[in-house]
């Protein structure tokens, strides 16, 4: 009676969002497999179905998780899920990567999970009444417990995966009430190389930078030494570049110039790019794609789903995608903020950053405002380690967000 | 500390909100600009943008055997194919290539309709293109936009041994075969799949994986590069290497060409086959491709039969080897005494009815030695009347008759051992008699076994019963463990029996020694009867050569006697698979 009772707490519309993406998923995953010559395996679609009671018992399991529970073992989890991103290290490389646990029947990407965990453990750290949100070193800890984990996963090497884990940390520090200038001085660094290519923009920005800093009045210890390591990490971040993949330079650079190099990872923006574009307004119908199905996209139902969806069913179908996707993180941001604890509230803005973050980078990628990441549309895309975790982020969030304590 | 206060406040809302707006008002204006203000652009793109993929056919495995000599091999074939969408005036082009390449529209448009699949996936159109066809088609390339051609491997069988009958065959899958197929993700239709024999068994393993060539094309569908660099490259099927011994097939093939039946053999303790035919049986270069309809409708209406594998389908009765059957139980449970002597006078009287003895007047007076090297009916008559029909039954099911033998190939039967239960249901529970028994005792009547049960039933004897199941892939050995063990008396006196069978003056199956020095040849032969004409002619036994025992089971349909007629063909068997072993043990001992 009593499980009953708390899902009739549960916000419903959250709930009947997610299962229409994943359906909105099917329906993509479906039209792929019509005409798909599948090289000795199983159709992504009957896979992401097959996905899908898995995927509820864990949203169940993580709704009926009771709060205090999270906030408690917040660190053990932590913990394990260092271990869990590490331990692929160990096995063989799968596709030349680390990225999996190898269980025999099931591969299992421990990253997936690692994104939520580290939410749950900075809003743990940041929810504290001790916490003083005056002092600039307060944010070292939250900053090494995304760090931590983002960098071996880097490793692995996934920089999409790593990306996510980092997202939240910003925003959750901001929610967390802290000076803006603090915000600022986390951002500059990430500014400064960014423009240390243009020597116009970087000047531009060294100038901004004092502005602020004269604004906000630091110390002018604090202030001085700020804002010459910014300007040092600019001067150095050439030699950053250069400790990359070359796949991953590939992958950027050919963000701002896609045409540089049109076999390579542009190929897959530039295809997806047209796929989208040819859809227009309604859209070639369901099956008809002739991008998707004449195999110009790459990993479409998984990174490029949306390039399928927007060729066949068109620019109005992609608006109620997105107004969805809207409701979705407004409706998450809204509990965030109506929530009566810090540590909830956290959780959901952290939670609602990875959603944001993985919708906002997919779709950005498919049309050439980002780069390829290879990040999977959430409850859309197939796949399963991340299909299951959207499941259980939305059975946190759904926890989190009703306003009662346990 | 859970209950910390919310201290979020309405300005960070908005801040938040604020983000988000900016955030997906980008994404939206972006994908308006593309879908909407582009539209033109990227259709017109999408038009001319052709990169084509085609599935590149992966090679089965080769087989191999036992000195990795290759029995069945590929052979590159070329096809011709069309992806629908781009093959537009189909009618025209398909009429080019018939004028081009002296291919019958007619069996064109059939391939079309029976290979098509979807718009976007290729069609084939013609198979096994000569060299001179494909230079043709490519001096025509331009008119025949969206045509491709591609390899496709056959099976090709090298050698002359026929073997079809473990080997098996492939065939191409079809729209009706891939709806039954289990996982039809794995094939389309015109793909190869192991049909039968070893080719279907080891139908995971010698598949291999499809690759994928990719082509640009321009606006007309013609091919103007191929992106070789993206190419994934086919992963052919791994290689199997067999037990058999291709000598001794060979040689077994050729005697046994003018007759019907089955000779088997194999290592005693390993089970793996060293030779399996089952005649008549098809050349396998019938089987390399160019079969027509026509031919096979004339294969299978063959009454012969050629397509049956008699070694694990046709069912028999035993006829005398079953004799040693009775001996198990009688020998371990001591219901009779190996000395014990009956007199034979060629009839013995059960109930109302005479029994009588192969031997006319009779075999005199024999004990249970002598009962088996002469093959005395009335020694069994007598001897079956101290076991009851569940215990004789029992016993032919714990040496493996009434079961399949699990050997690696598709399709096995069982056979039939009468019990009660089966008489009872087929004659009514007062419709047979204890009688029956005495057909049972000699292999006759309602028992029916394979030629492949009576190789495992060699093994079975010749090992003590420590042998392993029979199989064909080397290496693949698993233990046969049979639920009821005998003594080492019992298997002792057994063996002894049926080595008099061999070295007996009057042994029934004396004409199964080649007379090799340190070769031990044992075994028993066996005459059944049946309502088809002619006893069928049995020869099961083995011979022992140093730590080497080699079994062997000769089946002569309707042959007549077993000791005549099968015992040679046991003979020529030993003689050819030892004498090479001698050579070499000669050679070895000289050098």
């Amino acid at each position: 009676m009593q499980l009953i009772k708390k899902f009739q707490d549960a916000n419903l519309i959250l709930i009947g969002i997610a299962l229409s993406l994943f359906i909105i998923g099917l329906v993509g995953l479906s039209s792929i497999a019509v005409h798909h010559e599948y090289l000795n395996k199983t159709s992504p679609f009957i896979k992401q179905s097959i996905f899908l009671l898995p995927g509820i018992i864990l949203f169940f399991i993580m709704f009926y998780m009771p709060k205090p529970f999270y906030h408690k073992s917040a660190y053990w989890i932590y913990g394990f899920s260092i271990l869990s991103v590490s331990i692929p290290f160990i096995g063989k490389t799968i596709a030349g990567t680390y990225r999996w646990l190898d269980f025999g029947f099931i591969g299992i990407q421990p990253s997936e999970y690692a994104k939520w965990i580290v939410v749950i453990v900075l809003a743990r750290y940041l929810s504290d009444n001790n916490l003083n949100l005056k002092k600039m070193v307060t944010l070292i800890i939250p900053i090494l417990l995304a760090l931590i984990p983002a960098t071996i996963v880097l490793r692995q090497p996934d920089l999409g995966s790593a990306i996510i884990i980092l997202s939240p940390l910003i925003p959750m520090i901001y929610w967390s009430g802290v000076r803006p200038y603090f915000i600022f001085l986390l951002i500059a660094p990430l500014i400064s190389i960014l423009t240390a290519f243009h020597p116009l923009s970087f000047t531009v920005w060294g100038i901004l930078m004092l502005v602020i800093f004269y604004i906000s009045q630091p110390t002018l210890v604090s202030g001085v030494i700020s804002y010459f390591s910014y300007l040092l990490l600019g001067l150095l971040s050439p030699w950053l570049w250069s400790l990359l993949n070359t796949y991953q330079q590939r992958r950027i650079i050919t963000m701002f110039n896609p045409e540089l190099d049109p076999l390579g990872s542009a190929y897959q923006v530039i295809q997806s790019q047209t796929a989208i574009g040819a859809g227009g307004f309604w859209g070639k119908g369901w099956g008809q794609g002739t991008q998707t199905h004449l195999k110009f996209l790459p990993v479409q139902e998984s990174d490029f789903i949306i390039s399928v969806l927007g060729e066949e069913l068109g620019f109005g179908f992609l608006m109620i995608l997105f107004i969805l996707f809207a409701f979705l993180i407004y409706g998450i941001v809204q509990l965030a903020y109506e929530s009566n604890d810090r540590f909830s509230s956290l959780v959901l803005i952290g939670i609602g950053t990875i959603l944001f973050s993985h919708f906002f980078v997919n779709t950005a990628m498919a049309v050439g405002l980002t780069p390829v990441k290879g990040l999977p549309l959430p409850f859309i895309s197939a796949g399963g380690s991340f299909l299951l975790s959207c499941f259980m982020m939305l059975g946190l969030i759904v926890n989190m967000g009703r306003n009662t304590f346990e | 500390m859970l209950k910390a206060e919310n201290i979020i406040q309405l300005g960070q809302l908005r801040v938040v909100r604020g983000v988000l707006l900016f955030l997906f008002f980008i994404l939206i204006a972006r994908y308006f600009q593309i879908q909407i203000l582009n539209h033109d652009i990227y259709h017109k793109k999408a038009e001319g943008n052709r990169i084509r993929a085609i599935s590149l056919p992966a090679p089965r495995g080769l087989i191999l055997d036992r000195d990795e000599n290759i029995l069945v091999d590929n052979y590159p074939t070329f096809i011709l194919s069309a992806i629908p969408i781009e093959f537009n005036d189909k009618e025209k082009k398909i009429g080019l290539i018939s004028d081009l390449m002296g291919i019958s529209t007619d069996i064109m448009e059939i391939n079309y309709s029976n290979y098509y699949r979807n718009k976007f996936l290729p069609v084939r159109l013609a198979k096994n293109l000569s060299f001179k066809q494909l230079s043709i088609l490519e001096e025509n390339k331009t008119s025949l936009g969206g045509t491709y051609y591609g390899k496709l491997p056959k099976r090709f069988y090298t050698d002359h041994l026929n073997g079809i009958h473990f080997l098996g065959y492939v065939g191409e899958i079809n729209r009706k075969k891939i709806n039954q197929l289990r996982d039809s993700h794995s094939y389309t239709i015109g793909d190869f799949i192991g049909w039968s024999g070893i080719e279907k068994y080891y139908e995971e393993l010698l598949i291999g994986e499809k690759g994928i060539d990719f082509f640009e094309v321009n606006a007309i569908g013609e091919i103007v590069e191929n992106l070789s660099d993206k190419t994934v490259q086919p992963v052919p099927g791994s290689n199997l290497k067999l037990s058999i011994h291709s000598k001794l097939q060979k040689s077994m093939e050729q005697l046994m060409k003018d007759n019907s039946g089955s000779v088997l053999i194999s290592n005693a303790y390993t089970g793996e086959i060293l030779s399996y035919v089952s005649s008549p049986d098809l050349s396998t270069k019938k089987l390399s491709g160019g079969t027509t309809q026509k031919d096979w409708e004339k294969i299978i209406a063959d009454s012969d039969t050629p397509l049956l594998d008699r070694n694990t389908s046709g069912l028999y009765p035993p006829g005398s080897i079953f004799k040693l059957i009775t001996l198990f139980p009688l020998l371990e449970e001591n219901k009779i005494y190996s000395s014990w002597e009956t007199n034979c006078g060629g009839t013995y009287s059960f109930g109302d009815r005479v029994f009588n003895c192969w031997k006319e007047g009779g075999h005199g007076t024999v004990n249970m030695e002598n009962a088996v090297a002469q093959s005395c009916n009335i020694y069994f008559y007598q001897a079956v009347q101290s076991l009851t029909l569940e215990k004789w039954s029992g016993t032919c099911r714990n040496l493996g008759f009434g079961y399949k033998t699990e050997i690696d190939l598709p399709e096995e039967k069982t056979g039939l051992i009468p019990d009660r239960q089966y008489l009872n249901n087929k004659h009514g529970k007062w419709g047979w008699s204890r009688g029956a028994m005495l057909n049972l005792a000699l292999g006759q009547g309602e028992i029916l076994v394979t030629p492949i049960q009576l190789l495992q039933f060699a093994n079975i004897v010749a090992t003590n019963g420590k042998t392993n199941k029979l199989h064909f892939r080397l290496g693949n050995t698993s233990e046969l463990l049979l639920s009821e063990s005998y003594s080492d008396k019992t298997w002792r006196l057994i063996q002894k029996f049926i080595r008099s069978t061999i070295t007996h003056s009057k042994g029934t199956g004396k004409l199964a020694d080649p007379h090799i020095r340190d070769l031990y040849i044992s075994g028993k032969t066996g005459t059944a009867q049946n309502p088809h004409g002619e006893p069928h002619a049995w020869f099961f036994g083995f011979g022992k050569y140093k730590e080497e025992i080699l079994s062997v089971v000769v089946l002569i349909e309707n042959g007549g006697h077993g000791g005549e007629v099968s015992a040679p063909i046991a003979r020529q068997a030993f003689e050819i698979y030892f004498s090479d072993k001698i050579q070499a043990h000669l050679s070895h001992a000289i050098n």
